[in-house]
């Protein structure tokens, strides 16, 4: 059994409000629009959405900022990051980045932030319309990946270490740790139950494989990808919501002499794969369009062994055409 | 140990000699400030400060790694603007990046390149290699074909290669002072024979020649694993990350530039 407690709401804002010194807190606050990651303070602290659904951030705009100086020295962060209410489809995102920005040409950047964060993840309790982590596999609760992950059941949390850091930020709290009686542990089970049967509920209509790779397999030639193109505009949101698309340009823009700025790139862009000969592999929209199935299903997959998708529903819930990844996909099953 | 070294950081390089190849065409001899020991078919992303960057290979001995040397068309706006750099000037360079050929693979064999336009500098890094071990192989040959003949780069060396290998070359539109073949590339390979069981290819040129090239190759009883193809695509990071050259799930930069007809025969579109 993992390592876990009770804790009450008013006794874990005290513990956060411990922690502000050192890290930098950001956390889901509602706004029209959705939830967003906002800095937080004591001013802010009452009103942090735990619960709820994803925010509109993914992870990666933190972590792989949409337009920074990758050449240099760059001046040390004020604070390291303690990342409050992200979801399992945040976290699920993860291991892709940290194995496309690991490795033999690690980007410092990117691994020295993620080292020094701090993920306190919690459950998905009301998932957004767009949402379908379960058709694809997954949980709306997270199983792996988090420092702390905070499940809100009545007035508290029960609180999960998932990492030797994780428990290190309990330490010296035991007085506000209470044990995990088994009332609160059935409600745990039971709203977890419930979140999923939500889920698979706004979901009915779609059926996709377990085996999605086998899907792509013999979908090149497929109808859908210039059906359900037909609507798009190229406007790249949804590589740049999607947790794990992690494209990027290098310009030398500042026009300063060595200094790269690193920016995020979108596939669905004409202009992505075009070479100074002005060839490219993806001239018409379609195939720009299929690419980015292509990769999120199988290129991702068999790069980084995950799945390029979490089922998080920010490219549906950013998409001006009203394009619906679950659509096409289903539609290739037909 | 100390500070991880930034991989998009280039190294500083004095531009030596500027050779004068074609109108087009020039070949930078650049010196870096510090060691960039290669191998051949390896490439590099060459920086024009504050203009920007872009992938070449190196086109000189990979046992000669104090000095490199690029061959480079004049073609879009970085290299425009490399084009009006002076010797003294300084760039950057990053890498060594890429697998390279894998030339113990063609040990004892016959050797055969086909090589179209600038795909010649990568072709000449690895003719380099070749050379230096000569011994080692059955016979080295190489079809090379341009536009027209002054668009030939090299053209000083190739009498020089000419004593040292077989060197048939061809240009789509000759003029009075073409002495050689006149066609495209492939029309080179129906004037040689091969030991087909104990031979390999190398193709290296625009993707148009590369898909003609490897379909006639076929075509003359090559196998699929026996056909190395230098591969390109547009490219920012060279290193794995940025995702835009690449084939299928492939990285050009980082799983090639080098590999096998066998290894993408299957995917599509690799040609474009």
């Amino acid at each position: 059994m993992a390592e876990r407690y009770f804790i009450g709401k008013v006794q874990w804002s005290t513990l956060l409000g411990g922690w502000m010194e050192k890290y930098q807190i950001l956390a889901p606050q509602k706004h029209e629009g959705g939830l967003f990651l906002e800095p937080v303070s004591m001013e802010n602290l009452s009103t942090i959405v735990y619960d709820a659904a994803r925010a509109v951030q993914p992870l990666k705009a933190f972590l792989f900022p949409a337009l920074e100086e990758v050449t240099g020295e760059k001046a040390e962060p004020e604070k390291p990051w303690l990342f409050l209410g992200i979801k399992a489809c945040g976290l699920s995102a993860l291991p892709i980045l940290d194995q496309a920005y690991g490795g033999e040409f690690a980007d410092p950047h990117y691994q020295k932030r993620r080292q020094e964060s701090l993920i306190v993840s919690s459950d998905c309790s009301q998932p957004w319309e767009t949402c379908f982590c379960t058709l694809i596999g997954g949980k709306p609760y997270p199983s792996e990946g988090f420092d702390l992950n905070l499940s809100k059941v009545w007035d508290g949390f029960i609180v999960e270490a998932g990492s030797a850091r994780g428990k290190a930020l309990l330490e010296g709290h035991d007085e506000v740790l209470k044990e995990v009686v088994k009332e609160e542990a059935e409600a745990l089970d039971k709203m977890r139950k419930e979140t999923v049967s939500k889920i698979e509920k706004q979901n009915k209509e779609y059926r996709l494989p377990a085996d999605l790779q086998k899907l792509m397999a013999g979908s090149w030639e497929s109808d859908v990808w210039k059906v359900h193109s037909e609507t798009c505009v190229e406007c790249g949101a949804c590589n740049h919501a999607c947790p794990t698309c992690h494209c990027y340009f290098l310009d030398d823009v500042t026009r300063k002499e060595f200094v790269k700025l690193r920016g995020w790139d979108a596939c669905q862009y004409s202009g992505y794969a075009v070479t100074a000969g002005g060839g490219t592999p993806r001239p018409h929209l379609y195939e720009r369009f299929r690419n980015r199935y292509f990769c999120k299903i199988k290129y991702l997959f068999e790069n980084y062994n995950r799945l390029g998708c979490t089922g998080c529903g920010r490219c549906i819930e950013g998409c001006q055409g009203r394009i619906d990844m679950r659509a096409a996909l289903n539609d290739l099953t037909k | 140990m100390g500070q991880p070294k930034n991989p998009y950081q280039p190294v500083k390089a004095v531009i030596e000699n500027i050779i004068d190849e074609t109108p087009g065409i020039k070949t930078f001899v650049i010196k870096p400030e510090e060691a960039f020991g290669f191998h051949c078919g390896q490439f590099a992303e060459l920086t024009v400060p504050g203009v920007g960057e872009g992938p070449f290979a190196m086109s000189s001995p990979c046992h000669k790694p104090e000095m490199l040397e690029f061959t480079i068309q004049n073609v879009g706006y970085m290299t425009q603007r490399l084009h009006k750099m002076k010797k003294g000037d300084v760039v950057g360079v990053r890498g060594p990046y890429g697998n390279g050929f894998p030339l113990e693979k063609y040990y004892g064999k016959e050797v055969v390149l086909l090589i179209g336009g600038v795909g010649f500098p990568p072709a000449r890094a690895l003719l380099y290699s070749l050379l230096h071990e000569k011994d080692k192989f059955k016979r080295l040959l190489m079809c090379y074909g341009a536009r027209t003949p002054q668009d030939v780069v090299y053209k000083y060396q190739i009498e020089d290669f000419r004593k040292q290998i077989e060197l048939h070359m061809t240009v789509d539109k000759a003029d009075e002072s073409w002495k050689e073949t006149e066609g495209v590339v492939t029309v080179l390979l129906d004037k040689v024979n091969f030991d087909l069981k104990n031979a390999v290819s190398v193709v290296i040129g625009p993707p148009i020649m590369m898909k003609f090239g490897t379909l006639k190759l076929l075509e003359k009883g090559f196998k699929p694993r026996d056909i190395f193809l230098s591969m390109e695509r547009k490219m920012y990071c060279g290193i794995g990350q940025c995702r835009h050259c690449m084939i299928d799930h492939l990285f050009i930069c980082k799983d090639g530039p080098v590999f096998t007809y066998q290894e993408l025969k299957d995917f599509p579109d690799i040609w474009e």
